[in-house]
């Protein structure tokens, strides 16, 4: 009963095909499968972390090989946030344009949503996922308003004078005093002067070419 | 099934579905190898960015649609659609010296004259080049990969193609006769 | 799921080039075979005599349509990361009708202007210059028209998300369509067809 000719053929099989593709769900969507033990080795080992001063150096840099994200409430991302960052809330982070093999950076104000997120983001399948240690505020901290060291160790010393080179990059300032707690002084964070511009919209990858024909 | 004439001196065409089942492979390669679909306009459109930025770079730097092919840092010419298109070429080539269909010569009606005809032709790349910005894509970036992925501005684009085909068909008879 | 092999890191932007010229070979290569680096060819679709246009066209969108289904499915091809080219449907609409137009008025779409002038076609090179004097002509009119051309916004958009209906089920019906419109070309071949 098989037809002859290509053509009828050629029907035939399309709609066997598309018969089949009747149940059919190409897209993967939002269901993951996680292996409990690989994350909980990696947690364990603490590689996933990234501490504020490596991603100082790296802006400072202008490294461009990695992505930045910023997992607080837009207006809290408005008011400041690390120069470069993209603001994604955590239910998006699923459907976040990302690319497999991207060097993934997450970061909240204390870091218990840069965490979660992290989670999220290996679940989902990527492997470059790291969180900034400390969070906002340890950025704030360290890299904004560093503290000078105690004592005269000279290697300290010149650690500091470089530190606060990086932190008049970011429009902060070294702290005074040693003892001088940031955080309980509640500083003002730098106004959005460069570089820290406008939101980041990741409209493409730095540096991708179109994809339109 | 429709027989393919053979049409001299070239030899006949290949069956229509054959071909469009090779043509679904290939695309189908650009899907699974680089995530994108097949194309053709935007080649011209980096040829001409790529060529105002030497003649007036002040005025292409000015035009938003120009820097969309300037601005990143990589040469306009570096484009894949570029490199697709001059593929594209040599694959016809290829495909038509197989077949003796290559020779230079004007197709047209036996009772039109060559200028008629070019001049026709020539309009009608413009009308199609507007046509194929506005909708960002021809046929073969909308039409068949965004067909294939199921795109909804792209199947809108396909049926206004046709309609607009079969509406000027009559009125362009004259080029065939 | 490791594919597509380029956004999973395969391989780098030259060798992207690389596979793009090999991928227009392919492409050039059966827009030719098939007959469509002849004008009179393309256009006879549209007097009915030869629906080859349609066959072609469908065969090819559905062969891709199936293979992105079922590697999906399986697992092989992150869909998601396959570009989808954003939907504007006013522009889209209207675009696409000057293309219609165009494509009779001048016998070739862009790429089989290209396939036809590679194999010596005078009036495709008229065709493919035409083409870039109205890229030039939308390039310095595009301030005036921008916002015509990003009116209408959907952002990425599928017919089953446009429709609220399931993949497979689209899928099924685009299969439905084109093998019924295959069956009807052939009559429509019969009652018409014939050189022209």
């Amino acid at each position: 009963m098989i037809p002859k000719g290509i053509g009828p053929r050629l029907a035939l099989v399309a709609l066997a095909l598309g018969a089949v593709a009747l149940f059919s769900e190409p897209h993967r969507g939002p269901f993951v499968k996680l292996d409990a033990r690989e994350l909980g080795m990696i947690v364990d080992s603490e590689v996933d972390h990234v501490t504020p001063a490596e991603l100082a150096a790296w802006i400072v840099e202008g490294r461009s090989d990695f992505r930045l994200l910023d997992l607080r409430s837009p207006e809290e991302y408005a008011s400041y946030h690390i120069p470069g960052a993209e603001n994604v809330q955590s239910p998006q982070l699923a459907g976040y344009p990302l690319l497999p093999g991207e060097k993934i950076v997450v970061y909240s104000q204390g870091g218990i949503h840069a965490a979660q997120g992290w989670m999220l983001l290996r679940a989902l399948g990527f492997q470059g996922v790291y969180t900034l240690f400390g969070g906002l505020d340890g950025w704030t901290d360290e890299v904004l308003y560093p503290a000078p060291p105690p004592g005269d160790d000279p290697k300290a010393r010149a650690r500091f004078e470089r530190a606060a080179a990086v932190a008049a990059f970011f429009g902060g300032q070294p702290r005074a005093q040693a003892g001088e707690a940031a955080a309980t002084s509640q500083p003002v964070l730098p106004k959005l002067a460069p570089p820290a511009a406008g939101p980041v919209v990741p409209a493409a990858p730095r540096g991708k070419k179109r994809e339109g024909c | 099934m429709s027989a393919s004439k053979p049409r001299a001196p070239g030899s006949a065409y290949m069956n229509p579905y054959l071909a469009g089942v090779g043509l679904g492979l290939v695309l189908l390669a650009a899907f699974v190898v680089m995530g994108r679909g097949l194309g053709a306009s935007g080649a011209f459109s980096a040829v001409i960015a790529w060529l105002m930025d030497l003649v007036a770079p002040a005025h292409a730097a000015a035009n938003e649609y120009y820097q969309g092919y300037l601005e990143g840092g990589t040469h306009p010419l570096k484009a894949w659609l570029v490199f697709e298109v001059l593929g594209l070429a040599a694959g016809a080539l290829l495909s038509g010296l197989l077949a003796g269909r290559v020779r230079l010569s004007v197709e047209k009606g036996p009772r039109v004259g060559n200028g008629p005809r070019l001049a026709a032709a020539f309009a009608g790349g413009m009308l199609m080049a507007i046509g194929a910005h506005l909708a960002r894509g021809c046929t073969s970036g909308q039409a068949l990969s965004g067909g294939a992925l199921l795109n909804a501005g792209s199947w809108a684009f396909m049926i206004m193609v046709f309609v607009g085909g079969y509406a000027t068909a009559y009125f362009m008879r004259w080029q065939w006769r | 799921m490791n594919a597509p092999l380029y956004k999973y890191g395969l391989f780098g932007d030259e060798m992207s080039l690389v596979i793009a010229f090999v991928i227009g070979i392919g492409f050039g290569f059966f827009l030719e075979r098939a007959g469509f680096g002849s004008a009179r060819k393309l256009v006879s679709q549209f007097y009915l005599n030869d629906m080859s246009v349609f066959k072609v066209m469908f065969s090819a969108i559905v062969t891709a349509m199936l293979g992105v289904t079922y590697l999906g499915w399986m697992g092989v091809l992150d869909v998601d990361l396959v570009y989808l080219v954003p939907t504007w449907y006013a522009p889209q609409v209207v675009g696409g009708l000057l293309l219609g137009v165009g494509f009779v008025v001048g016998g070739y779409c862009p790429g089989t202007s290209v396939a036809a002038l590679s194999t010596g076609r005078v009036d495709a090179m008229a065709y493919a210059l035409g083409i870039f004097a109205g890229t030039i002509v939308y390039g310095e009119g595009y301030p005036a028209i921008k916002d015509f051309v990003n009116s209408d916004a959907r952002g990425a958009l599928t017919l089953p998300e446009a429709l609220n209906l399931p993949w497979g089920v689209v899928v099924f019906t685009v299969v439905l369509i084109a093998v019924g419109g295959f069956y009807g070309a052939t009559l429509v071949e019969r009652r018409f067809g014939g050189a022209k």
